[in-house]
């Protein structure tokens, strides 16, 4: 349950507010529903659990701030080691969140497909 | 381990364990056949089709269920003395079958069995089995790569070509009119949409807006159909114990009756129970199950319109489209439309996909196979 509180903070800290959601009315949901079954329901039970995902939120932000120390060293460091992600790639990320393409703009399926793609490229990694 | 796959198309064929190599085309030219297929929990359906044209040749709507007969079958029972039935032939023989079902929510769970329904699909859709097969398959929005490999893996030696790419998004591809979409005043769903694609074991919601869904455009929840099933079998057996009703028999009754809103009593049906005629009252059991549906997608519904830009958000409130098992759900459009709109957002406008409900996410696949460069397919190596 802390794993995935962990991961749905991270998420907001990101901005991927859908995605936390999401796995808040599911993993979490269903984690919380799990907890609840193995101990006697009440007000104790309760502020456990609140003070649990008190703890997990605070050590999420712990780690960000920590990260946010390190950023700055970072891009010398990837630089050396990861290979550069190539225009077109960068080209396909560049305004995917800018709302819905303007009349006009004609992307074909393939198109498409290649943003697909492209998406999954990180996740296979 | 994965499964070995390439983005560019292998320079000669790999070798193949036997099974599949009695699949694949022999001789030096095999056709090529497109498929688009979506693999549901409940249903499959799967279309066919060459390159270069739009002519559909197969299309056909399959239960997702392998029946393995059971040994001792009398001969001539089971048609051919087969050793394996698919789809309806499988429910009707269900007496003289292990039925195995291939996919849970929305994703393998039996491997073997999901690998016997995916041959059969393929023999539908080439009898001769001398094409080479390449298929677009839809997966769950928000699969992971775990379910993603376990499709790529059962398909293996059953199609060449494979692309994988999310169902509702293949549903606003499905659903658009291709004619039309350069007509003035037609809204292209691929444009500006939110899908809400309700099957039996996810319900998928999607923005769609001019570019390829992002993960933060897509929630799944795995609540839908066979979830309501499960919990009208329990209201039936709180109301009525010991009425000895299979959960098939609950699904026909509810894709029969199925509603939300409001409670519609009396919804009396008449079921055999102990080879006795008997009228149940199910006005609560099933309307309770459905509004429990709303009450999941719901939320995620809005998050996803708080999530679209505001300069596209008023058009995109016109434009809710609800397809699937689910949009046979008698007032589901209304429910949700209304939710919306006492909510105060801006006109919204929550339509269903139509008869077709059962195709949209295979006609986007069988569109995406026929537009896919060269490079984009994986090749499956067996």
């Amino acid at each position: 349950m802390g794993r995935v509180y962990r991961r749905i903070c991270f998420l907001r800290f990101e901005g991927r507010g859908t995605e936390a959601t999401q796995i808040e009315f599911t993993e979490l949901k269903e984690a919380v529903d799990a907890a609840k079954g193995q101990t006697p329901s009440g007000p104790e039970a309760d502020s456990i659990l609140k003070r649990l995902l008190e703890e997990e939120g605070e050590r999420v932000a712990d780690a960000v701030a920590f990260a946010e120390a390190i950023m700055p060293y970072l891009p010398d460091h990837l630089a050396a080691t990861q290979p550069a992600l190539s225009p077109s790639t960068l080209g396909i990320y560049k305004g995917l969140k800018d709302g819905p393409r303007p009349a006009g703009d004609t992307r074909t399926v393939a198109d498409f497909i290649d943003d697909m793609l492209a998406q999954d490229r990180p996740r296979a990694r | 381990m994965t499964t070995a796959t390439l983005e560019k198309p292998a320079p000669a064929a790999p070798s193949l364990a036997p099974s599949a190599q009695a699949n694949r085309p022999t001789g030096p030219k095999a056709a090529c056949l497109l498929m688009g297929l979506d693999l549901g929990t409940n249903k499959s359906c799967v279309l066919a089709g060459s390159p270069g044209s739009s002519d559909i040749t197969v299309s056909k709507v399959v239960p997702s269920v392998v029946g393995y007969v059971k040994d001792g079958i009398v001969d001539g029972i089971i048609t051919g003395n087969a050793k394996v039935l698919f789809g309806e032939e499988a429910l009707r023989q269900m007496l003289h079958v292990e039925l195995a079902v291939p996919l849970a929510e929305g994703v393998i769970s039996h491997p073997e069995a999901a690998r016997d329904f995916m041959l059969h699909l393929r023999q539908l859709a080439d009898p001769s089995g001398r094409s080479e097969i390449r298929a677009v398959v839809g997966v769950p929005a928000n699969a992971g790569e775990q379910a993603r490999e376990a499709i790529r893996r059962a398909a293996t030696g059953i199609f060449s070509h494979i692309l994988l790419i999310p169902e509702p998004f293949l549903a606003a591809l499905g659903y658009r009119d291709d004619a039309r979409v350069r007509q003035p005043g037609y809204v292209d769903p691929v444009v500006n949409s939110l899908f809400i694609d309700i099957g039996g074991g996810t319900s998928d919601l999607c923005l769609v807006q001019g570019y390829f869904p992002t993960r933060d455009d897509q929630i799944s929840i795995p609540f839908a159909g066979d979830a309501i099933d499960a919990l009208i079998f329990d209201g039936l057996n709180r109301t009525y114990p010991n009425n000895g009703l299979s959960l098939i028999t609950v699904r026909e009754i509810k894709e029969a009756h199925a509603y939300v809103g409001p409670s519609r009593k009396p919804l009396e049906v008449k079921v055999v129970i102990g080879g006795k005629s008997r009228t149940l009252e199910l006005g609560d059991a099933i309307g309770n199950a459905c509004n429990a549906l709303i009450d999941k997608i719901y939320p995620a519904l809005t998050a996803l319109i708080a999530s679209a830009s505001s300069d596209s958000v008023v058009t995109l409130l016109q434009n809710i489209i609800v397809t699937g098992g689910g949009s046979q759900i008698r007032g589901i459009d209304t429910v949700l439309q209304k939710k919306l709109a006492d909510e105060g957002y801006e006109s919204p406008r929550v339509r269903l996909a139509g008869q077709d409900f059962q195709r949209y996410v295979a006609m986007g696949a069988l569109k995406a196979a026929r537009a896919a460069r060269e490079n984009q397919w994986q090749v499956l190596l067996g």
